[in-house]
């Protein structure tokens, strides 16, 4: 009782600066106001600090990235919130997996959502990843310093596959069974190690419960692992190749470039060698990632979840048939990223499940090895680039071809039909 | 950018909008909330009334373990009324189940009860359809991918639109009481017991098997025919066999509809296992099934023809006017065949032809001897006619109206039909032969003796048009052949195991390993390698025969030359093999 009149004062005081306190102690930085605060913006926060203070402006040109690498990288989000959800009501078990579908299509509130959006977003995952390879070869992307970032994004896209394969089977109904059954016979044709690998996928040698149980597996820990890790690795290296690729013009600094001018040199940083230095090099058409940047991607993400709400909202996620594993479809067809194959493996096993398949990867990884020119960067099919990329085209073309005619133009016994 | 990013903002808050909306007004809870509402008002004490107003609108399911798997029946969340009898007059979804004495309800002091209360048998036991659903399209199977759509209520938009009408109505529910209400004569499921006798008599049993009740082999299985197939797909199965298997052969049997549903329904009705077996149950009646006797059918008393057209004899064979187009011509079964074949054919057709497709059934003794008698006074010959009138009539059946062997039925009848377009086998024979085998017939086969049907002249006219208009070559002298007429090795078990060893060597890829003709190869080659397991056939042909074809092949046919390859001794060791293959039959 010593000095009741202050106490009622700061106690309310308290009481009155307690959410603002609160919210200082979480954001240091007030709305940015100044370029050195939109500066501090971005690395004093956690979730923000992944940018870079500027990015140049051919950066932000929706018509140069089309925000495919952030689409996918939202679909991601997406299908891992989803995910997780879903994981809540999933036994992967070949007795209660399909029971559990229906549950989450007929009694679960909002399972029947959920699964949509994570059936769209997945498959959606699948074909933006691939527009994103297509996108940064037509723009030169891959080309020096940024060739080992190509190799990164080339093995994200084949995990990406190797998840949406694995989440193909885990409704357990008649269109997983067969497809995991097609799909996986495929990887069976592949020379010596073939039937082996097929063995160490299915856990047997038919799709079953091991192999539903390895698939559950893949699908919800070890994949996403391994594609946040890789995906990690990919963000990281965007920003250590010296930020997306752009015309050689916007590339290079002004003269009288800097914000930061430096008299001296600062620790570490004075060691770093290449052409990731930004000190005392910084381009002067850039523009601060607050709010630039960060308006851009808030846009592409809006857009992208809508785009999935209401594709989710209009078509139910497909659930056939429970397994009859002795009443196969005709046809029994792979998903439709594989269809392409399954098509090819319809004229020769070898040729079109490893053959082909093995010499595109290979290719894909060897892009930026075999291709050293440095002209036609950051410009969409650049004159200098017309050879690499009509082939890049033509196969792209051919691929898409192939899906087409395997999803839309074969019949039972895969004979030739028409949609039409 | 700021419009198109309220625009999509506004369309992710409109469909959060719709999807809360969607899942928080069920329309279940309508369903349930008319219920309470019409209870309340029909109930009679407060007591009622009171726990009536605290019911919320939940879930209602009826958990069911005792019929196979688990099953999880969520029906009753709308179907409120479902076990309330003073909702017998409302419309669905709240109606009542009616009580009916025929499915076992009793009526005691004046007030209904249950025989299969809904607690103990959940619905989807009777009815079938998606007990885990709450939405009327998926839970009443009404989406084309439910395998179990409810039965006599639903039919799939998939279906077939000239059956959709037919597969309507409360008697396909059979088909699940029979999976308990398993005997035979059961009251409440004459349609299932119609469609058993059926199976019997339009002799379904012949090609196909039914675990414990038949073990034909000529078609699909059809124990779990109610489990893998939808009733739209047995329906158009049994009306138009070729119409999901084009290379079906099954014979369209002309059956009313009254039949065709009955046969549905008893289809419908197997579903492997049924819930009332145990696996010693089944392995008794396969026992039993050895002794089963056919019921005897309707005509029984009446004379063979009665019995031919109602055991659909004429679904595969010809007969007058009426053909199946599958199996031979009985028009003149009497001048072709005796009584002893036919009996021994009746009892098992592979005895007299080895590779015949025609089931073995199990008619009662008195009705073989009955259609044998009938069969046995087919004697009216055909009126004579010219060779190629003669030929249509008789030949082209088999061996095609082009001579091609391609006869409409040719492709059922193994050994295959000569082809006679191909000049080499012609020339290469002598003309004794073919007369030989028009009058005499080929044993093992389904040429028949020609002799009491057709005169000499005729026969010798028939193949000279065969002759000239197919093979379009004259017969021609042919060169003598050193070939012995007799065996000169003497069979001994020397012999017979060198000839195996040669026969294995050589032989094999065609004829098989167990020289049944059914070698890997014998897929692709027509006519297919001869069958020497075929004891009729091997003992009709004199060694010279055998010697001539292992020498010089059989032109017109894959048979090739092996004269270069084997001695004569060798050729003599394999034709004593071939012999000792009939005696260990003996």
């Amino acid at each position: 009782m010593s000095t009741p009149t202050q106490e009622p004062r700061t106690a309310l005081a308290t009481l009155r600066e307690l959410p603002q306190n609160v919210w200082n102690s979480i954001f240091r930085n007030p709305l940015p106001s100044t370029d050195l605060e939109r500066a501090s913006t971005s690395f004093t926060n956690f979730f923000l600090h992944i940018h870079p203070v500027k990015v140049n402006r051919n950066t932000l040109r929706p018509a140069y990235t089309m925000g495919l690498g952030l689409i996918a990288t939202f679909l991601f989000v997406i299908l891992v919130f989803t995910g997780v959800l879903l994981m809540f009501y999933y036994v992967p078990s070949t007795t209660q997996a399909y029971d559990r579908m229906l549950d989450l299509r007929g009694t679960v509130a909002f399972g029947i959502f959920l699964r949509n959006m994570h059936r769209w977003s997945a498959h959606g995952m699948v074909a933006i990843v691939f527009l994103h390879m297509c996108r940064v070869f037509f723009t030169g992307g891959y080309k020096k310093p940024r060739e080992f970032n190509w190799v990164l994004g080339v093995l994200l896209l084949l995990v990406t596959l190797f998840l949406s394969f694995t989440g193909y089977l885990l409704p357990w109904d008649q269109l997983a069974f067969w497809a995991i059954t097609v799909g996986t016979s495929i990887a069976g044709y592949a020379p010596l190690i073939g039937k082996q690998m097929q063995f160490v996928l299915l856990g047997d040698t038919t799709v079953g419960q091991e192999a539903l149980l390895r698939f559950y597996v893949l699908h919800v820990a070890v994949l996403p692992s391994v594609l946040v890790l890789l995906m990690a690795i990919h963000f990281w290296r965007i920003r250590k190749d010296g930020g997306l690729s752009r015309p050689e013009k916007a590339a290079s600094p002004a003269p009288d470039a800097g914000v930061v001018k430096l008299k001296k040199i600062y620790g570490l940083q004075g060691f770093v060698r290449g052409p990731f230095t930004k000190l005392g090099n910084v381009p002067d058409d850039s523009v601060y990632s607050w709010p630039n940047l960060l308006m851009a991607e808030l846009f592409v993400f809006v857009l992208t979840i809508s785009l999935i709400l209401v594709v989710s909202l209009a078509f139910n996620a497909p659930l056939e048939q429970p397994v009859n594993v002795m009443h196969p479809p005709n046809p029994a067809k792979a998903p439709w990223y594989f269809l392409g194959l399954q098509e090819l493996v319809s004229y020769s096993a070898f040729w079109g499940g490893i053959g082909i398949p093995g010499l595109m990867v290979a290719v894909l990884f060897l892009v930026p090895y075999i291709d050293r020119t440095t002209h036609g960067v950051g410009k969409w099919f650049a004159k200098e680039r017309l050879l690499a990329n009509t082939i890049f085209l033509t196969m792209v073309i051919l691929n898409i071809i192939f899906i087409v005619i395997g999803t839309f133009f074969r019949g039972p016994n895969w004979t030739f039909v028409s949609p039409f | 950018m700021r419009l198109p990013l309220a625009i999509a903002s506004l369309v992710v808050l409109i469909v959060h909008g719709v999807v809360f909306r969607n899942q928080f007004f069920h329309e279940w809870e309508r369903h349930q909330a008319a219920y309470y509402e019409q209870a309340r008002s029909m109930s009679k004490n407060d007591r009622e009334r009171v726990e009536l107003e605290a019911r919320a609108p939940r879930i209602e399911q009826v958990i069911v373990t005792s019929f196979g798997d688990t099953r999880v029946d969520r029906c009753t969340t709308c179907h409120m009324g479902a076990d309330d009898p003073r909702f017998a007059g409302h419309a669905e979804p709240l109606k009542a189940h009616p009580y009916s004495e025929a499915t076992g309800d009793v009526q005691r002091n004046g007030r209904w009860e249950r025989r299969h209360k809904f607690s103990d048998f959940g619905c989807t036991v009777c009815h079938d359809g998606q007990g885990r659903g709450l939405d009327t399209f998926y839970s009443h199977g009404e989406d084309e991918f439910w395998p179990e759509p409810l039965l006599g209520y639903v039919t799939q938009p998939n279906w077939r639109k000239d059956f959709g009408p037919k597969l309507k109505g409360r008697e396909y529910m059979e088909a699940n009481c029979a999976q308990c209400h398993t005997q035979e004569d059961f009251a409440g499921t004459p349609h299932v017991n119609r469609g058993r006798k059926l199976f019997y008599a339009m002799n379904c049993y012949g090609c196909h098997k039914i675990d414990g009740m038949s073990e034909g082999t000529l078609g699909p299985d059809l124990t779990e025919a109610g489990k893998k197939f939808k009733v739209d797909y047995l329906w158009e199965s049994i009306v138009e066999p070729r119409a999901n298997l084009a290379t079906s052969f099954m014979p369209d049997f002309h059956l009313n509809q009254a039949d065709v549903e009955s046969l549905v329904i008893f289809l419908k009705s197997r579903r492997g296992v049924n819930f009332a077996e145990t696996s010693l149950d089944r392995y008794k009646a396969h026992v039993a099934n050895v002794a089963v006797v056919i019921p005897p059918g309707t005509a029984g008393e009446k004379a063979g023809e009665q019995l031919l057209g109602d055991r659909a004899c004429t679904a595969c064979h010809k007969l007058g006017d009426r053909d199946g187009g599958i199996a031979p011509d009985l028009s003149y079964e009497g001048l072709i065949r005796d009584d002893a074949w036919l009996g021994d054919h009746f009892l098992n057709p592979r005895s007299r032809v080895p590779d015949s497709i025609m089931p073995a059934f199990r008619f009662p003794a008195d009705d073989f001897q009955k259609l044998s008698a009938y069969l046995e006074s087919l004697k009216t010959p055909p009126a004579a006619a010219d060779a190629r009138t003669t030929f249509t009539n008789l030949c082209a059946r088999c061996h095609g109206e082009k001579g091609d062997g391609n006869g409409k039925v040719a492709w059922y009848i193994d050994p295959s039909p000569r082809d006679f377009t191909k000049q080499g086998f012609l020339a290469s024979k002598p003309r004794t032969r073919f007369i030989a085998s028009i009058q005499e017939g080929v044993g093992g086969t389904s040429m028949p003796p020609w002799k009491r049907i057709l005169k000499d002249d005729q026969i010798s006219g028939v193949l000279d048009y065969v002759v000239q208009d197919f093979a379009k070559e004259p017969f021609k002298e042919l060169k003598a052949r050193n070939i012995p007429d007799e065996n000169p090795v003497a069979s001994s078990p020397e012999s017979i195991a060198h000839g195996e060893r040669m026969f294995l060597l050589r032989c094999t890829g065609c004829h098989g390993r167990k020289a049944d003709g059914k070698g890997p190869n014998s897929l692709d080659i027509l006519p297919h390698p001869r069958n020497f397991r075929n004891h009729w056939f091997v003992e009709s042909v004199p060694d010279r025969r055998l010697f001539e074809s292992i020498q010089y092949g059989v032109q017109g046919t894959a048979m090739p030359s092996w004269i270069d390859t084997f001695t004569p001794n060798d050729v003599g060791d394999i034709v004593n093999f071939i012999r000792s293959l009939q005696n260990a039959r003996k």
